[in-house]
């Protein structure tokens, strides 16, 4: 109540200032009067009583000041004053005020972007009711690295033994692209193979339709189903509001779409796009995943995510986790050897330890170094401040003498400091946005949705307006604090053109301070940019210049594999008969892309001791020509053949990696071995390839095979066409020819080899860090060339008296230029060291992120000081250039 | 001016004033010659004070205020004890009682 008077009272005070300070001036002189009559009464004259009292009262117009100054709308008039005074100031000096917004909004919007990118991968939680009821799981084999694959039956155990925790659990198995098609028509969509009670766990309600019921998507192809995504939903069905009922099929077997889940689900990986959610039990139908899946404890293909009884948190789950792992390591100790089982918060993505380190550490550094761009925006935002405050002493001095007290004058600077930040802040969510949008248009080269939705969300605002304030106090309050502690006596006495030296060397330091920030910024892009230099240019074991990539999803138009074979051999043979087409050939997967196959092997002589891992390879299955068409040398034995079928003899082709590690000092060529999949049908090795990069870029080869085709059917496949002809064109004749073998064929993926190997796996990563150091190095740059320019012109223009004495005593030119460029000298000298030493330290936090390049390369860090050091002497040699010309007698004559 | 309102003990000021209007509405001249009857001279106010207090209570809502005519027909602006008001000044009269035989209770103490 009384709060709610003490608002409307001051309110009234605010807005209708004129009356209350009338009904306030009556009050008084009601009281003054009745004072002076009691005076009158004793024989004093009016005169006599009035001014006895005002002596013993005080006057009238104090009494007001005060009784105005004492209740809380005081404050808000002042502030609104000093709000006015400091937008009169900004305007007054538009050079300064457009230097000091646009270096915070750069600092500012920088961190915006950055933060809004850590926000998209880390921070931002799933897109359910209550994520932070739900948690991932993931197991640690003895002697393996962490795993969240379980097989169905563990996750019926887990299910059932963890309800004191967990309310329900959901698995699935890990998303996937397959084919989808409707009314003739193809198209790849990623889909995720869910437990029906996986939009129940999640908690959330169908946009149209419903959602999968307990019987739906039988094992044995029954009640096939399909839930579309929402923007699956929207972009590619057109919005169609009578979808729920129609039917599609998926990789060639008919389902039936019952709903559309909730606008903005977009699934449980933070940057994939989850198109659509089948019943997990049709993975055996539309995919190649054994049938017994759900009751062969071996098959570990399923992610589980549980959802938290209400109130319950990840660490009350921890213990009971633990005792149903051990439980299930005893009960199935030759499939299970646990050393954990534990449940992490977030998707699945999150309960992979090593990957989720790499992320979180990737963007504490990344913050790291955009917040260290934020400190050089502050310190150049400081430094102008600064050398204003100087200029404006005679200022503080004169509004000190007409009775301004010390805090009303340290915030009056606040105010302005905070101002200049507000503008900044706007300007750096603007600078964010942009460069938050030029992030969201980065082309990853794929038909995988990929969704790097950084969209600024109340985070990253809250951080914007978070860093705004921070940089605001920081900034002013230097300046503000100085104003309030200055005696301003002397100021007013003194001349306003000597500096105190104390003040030049705090700049001084705020500069050298500067310089080093900016160095270390420098260096680190320099690492990035020299890293992604010897990613590109590392020896990939093949050649991807002229080879274009076509894949094709001869399942999705409704192929089975004898159709498909027909098909892919036919295309082959009329794609090698196009002009100027060297070769051709087809690949289960091409390098660095999103597919990779690997295969458990037993091989013929080699044994594994108890306890070993069992020998693991990756592999790819490839037409005949494929090494040619890729340039990988094959170094012994033979290509395959045409003639290599179902029907004859199983073969590979081996690179020297496998060779050597299974092998070791015999000849390969002839020996056999056995995949996991298919133990009845030996393989016999028929020639050994250089070592080619096949999933990574760096590191060292792993033991790989190449299979026919004819020989291991996987589907989609990519056509590989090595060519002399410009790219469009080969695409358009190799679309053509397709088409007119398969008008419905979906062809997808259309690109160079080159442009394919920037993927996640491959360079994207490198480009991507090399294009935010190299950003933020150039940030760093500018705001170091302004921080020494603005110190240096100020410097150098404080002393044209004195230069201009020395001048007229008969110094040259050059020794006055000389004397302002040491100053520069060896502030810039200084940088460089403590910048060097910096570098240093933080680049080892980047060892993990580059590639080929020592943190500590030599090169880099002489290019960047010699960089920084030109930069930083041209900024200086300016305003020496102008101190020299200074006209000794202009300079003495003024004042 | 020797004796400063502020040299008061924190809020006994406010405790005063409404302690003078409990007996009859008044207006701050008036308040401030009782106020000095009453201490017999030790409290003097300077207008500034008081009418900062007047503002403070009347938004805490313990007084009100109206424009009579005084004594000498002249009009001035009365301040009214409200209810809260009383309520306040009696149990703030029970604490300082408490209060001020505590204190006592320990300085007397050896």
């Amino acid at each position: 109540m009384s709060l709610l008077r003490s608002i409307a009272g001051g309110l009234r005070s605010l807005f209708r200032k004129e009356q209350v300070s009338q009904e306030l001036g009556e009050e008084l002189n009601d009281f003054f009067e009745l004072a002076a009559e009691e005076k009158m009464k004793e024989g004093m004259s009016r005169k006599d009583a009035l001014r006895a009292v005002r002596l013993e009262r005080g006057s009238l117009e104090v009494s007001k000041e005060i009784v105005r100054s004492a209740g809380w709308e005081f404050f808000v008039e002042t502030l609104w004053q000093d709000l006015r005074f400091a937008v009169r100031m900004l305007r007054k000096s538009p050079g300064f005020t457009t230097v000091a917004i646009l270096t915070l909004a750069l600092g500012i919007g920088a961190n915006a972007a950055i933060f809004s990118m850590v926000n998209a991968l880390v921070l931002r939680p799933l897109p359910v009711h209550a994520p932070n009821e739900v948690a991932s799981l993931a197991s640690q084999p003895h002697g393996l690295g962490s795993s969240n694959g379980f097989s169905y039956p563990d996750f019926e155990d887990i299910r059932d033994q963890a309800t004191t925790v967990f309310r329900d659990m959901t698995g699935m198995q890990p998303s996937h692209m397959d084919g989808f098609s409707m009314n003739g028509q193809s198209q790849p969509i990623w889909t995720s193979y869910v437990t029906t009670n996986f939009f129940q766990v999640m908690d959330l309600q169908p946009a149209l339709g419903t959602f999968f019921g307990p019987s739906d998507g039988g094992i044995d192809g029954s009640e096939p189903v399909l839930v579309l995504s929402y923007s699956f939903w929207k972009n590619h069905m057109g919005g169609d509001p009578n979808i729920v009922g129609r039917s599609a099929s998926i990789n060639g077997c008919p389902v039936t779409i019952i709903g559309v889940a909730p606008e903005g689900f977009r699934g449980i990986y933070s940057i994939l796009d989850t198109q659509g959610y089948l019943p997990v039990g049709m993975a055996t139908a539309t995919l190649d995943s054994p049938k017994d899946f759900l009751t062969n404890r071996s098959v570990e293909n399923i992610e589980i995510l549980g959802r938290l009884k209400p109130g319950m948190n990840v660490g009350q789950a921890q213990p009971v986790l633990a005792v149903v792992g051990r439980q299930l390591s005893e009960q199935y100790p030759e499939i299970h050897k646990w050393d954990w089982l534990q449940a992490f918060p977030g998707g699945p993505l999150n309960a992979n330890p090593q990957d989720t380190a790499v992320i979180e550490s990737m963007a504490a550094f990344f913050l790291l170094l955009v917040g260290l761009v934020l400190v050089l925006a502050c310190m150049n935002a400081a430094n102008l401040l600064l050398v204003r405050a100087a200029a404006r002493q005679p200022e503080m001095a004169v509004r000190a003498a007409f009775g301004a007290g010390r805090g009303r004058l340290a915030r009056q600077l606040l105010t302005e400091s905070l101002l200049l930040a507000a503008l900044g802040c706007v300007g750096g969510i603007v600078v964010g946005v942009a460069a938050s949008r030029s992030v969201n248009s980065i082309n990853f080269a794929s038909a995988i949705p990929l969704v790097f939705d950084v969209t600024f969300d109340w985070r990253v605002l809250a951080y914007a307006v978070g860093a705004a304030l921070l940089t605001g106090v920081l900034v002013g309050m230097t300046p503000a604090v100085r104003a309030a502690r200055r005696d301003l006596n002397p100021l007013l006495h003194e001349s306003s053109r000597t500096s105190t030296g104390d003040r030049q060397r705090a700049r001084s330091v705020l500069v050298v301070a500067e310089l080093s920030g900016s160095l270390m910024l420098l260096i680190i892009a320099g690492l990035f940019v020299r890293s992604l230099r010897s990613v590109e240019r590392s020896d990939l074991g093949f050649d991807p210049d002229h080879v274009l990539n076509l894949t094709i999803s001869p399942t999705d138009a409704g192929y089975d594999e004898a159709q498909a074979s027909q098909f892919l051999k036919q295309v082959l043979q009329r794609a090698r008969a196009l002009p100027a087409v060297e070769s051709a050939s087809l690949a289960a997967t091409i390098p660095m892309g999103h597919y990779n196959y690997g295969e458990e092997l037993k091989i013929e002589g080699y044994e594994t001791s108890p306890g070993q891992q069992r020998p693991l390879a990756g592999y790819n299955a490839v037409s005949r020509e494929y090494f040619r068409t890729m340039r990988i040398p094959l170094i012994r034995g033979r290509d395959f053949f045409d003639s290599d079928d179902r029907t004859s003899q199983y073969v590979a082709v081996v690179n020297e990696e496998m060779a050597r590690r299974y092998w070791p000092n015999q000849d390969p060529i002839g020996r056999h071995f056995t995949t996991g999949k298919d133990s009845t049908h030996p393989i016999q090795v028929i020639g050994v390839v250089k070592n080619s990069r096949t999933q990574h870029l760096t590191g060292s080869f792993r033991p790989y095979f190449y299979r026919p085709l004819t020989q291991s059917y996987v589907t989609p496949v990519t056509l590989q066409l090595r060519t002399a002809l410009p790219a469009a064109t080969a695409f358009h004749q190799a679309v053509d020819l397709i088409h007119s073998l398969a008008p419905a064929m979906p062809v997808f993926d259309v690109q160079t080899m080159t442009q394919a190997l920037n993927t996640l796996n491959g360079l994207l990563l490198y480009q991507v860090g090399a294009a935010l150091t190299a950003s933020l190095g150039t940030l760093g740059l500018l705001l170091g060339l302004v921080g020494v320019y603005g110190v240096v012109s100020y410097a150098a223009a404080q002393r044209t008296h004195e230069i201009g004495i020395r001048m007229a005593l008969g110094a040259a030119r050059s020794s006055v230029l000389k004397m302002i460029l040491r100053q520069g000298l060896i502030v810039t000298a200084a940088g460089v060291l403590v910048g060097a030493l910096l570098a240093g330290a933080i680049g080892h936090l980047a060892r993990d992120l580059l590639a080929g390049v020592s943190p500590m390369d030599p090169l880099t860090y002489v290019c960047a000081s010699g960089l920084l050091a030109a930069v930083s002497l041209l900024a200086c040699y300016i305003p020496a250039r102008r101190a020299m010309r200074v006209d000794p007698m202009v300079a003495l004559r003024y004042e | 001016m020797e004796d400063k309102p502020s040299d008061l003990v924190q809020g006994t000021l406010d405790m005063f004033i409404l302690k003078t209007l409990a007996l009859e509405p008044m207006h701050g001249y008036g308040i401030a010659v009782r106020l000095e009857q009453m201490s017999k001279g030790v409290f003097r106010l300077n207008a500034g004070s008081l009418f900062v207090a007047f503002q403070r209570l009347q938004r805490a809502g313990l007084i009100s205020s109206e424009w009579k005519a005084t004594e000498n027909s002249r009009r001035a602006k009365y301040c009214v004890l409200t209810d809260q008001g009383r309520k306040r000044l009696n149990s703030e009269t029970q604490e300082w009682g408490r209060q001020v035989a505590a204190i006592a209770r320990i300085l007397e103490a050896s």
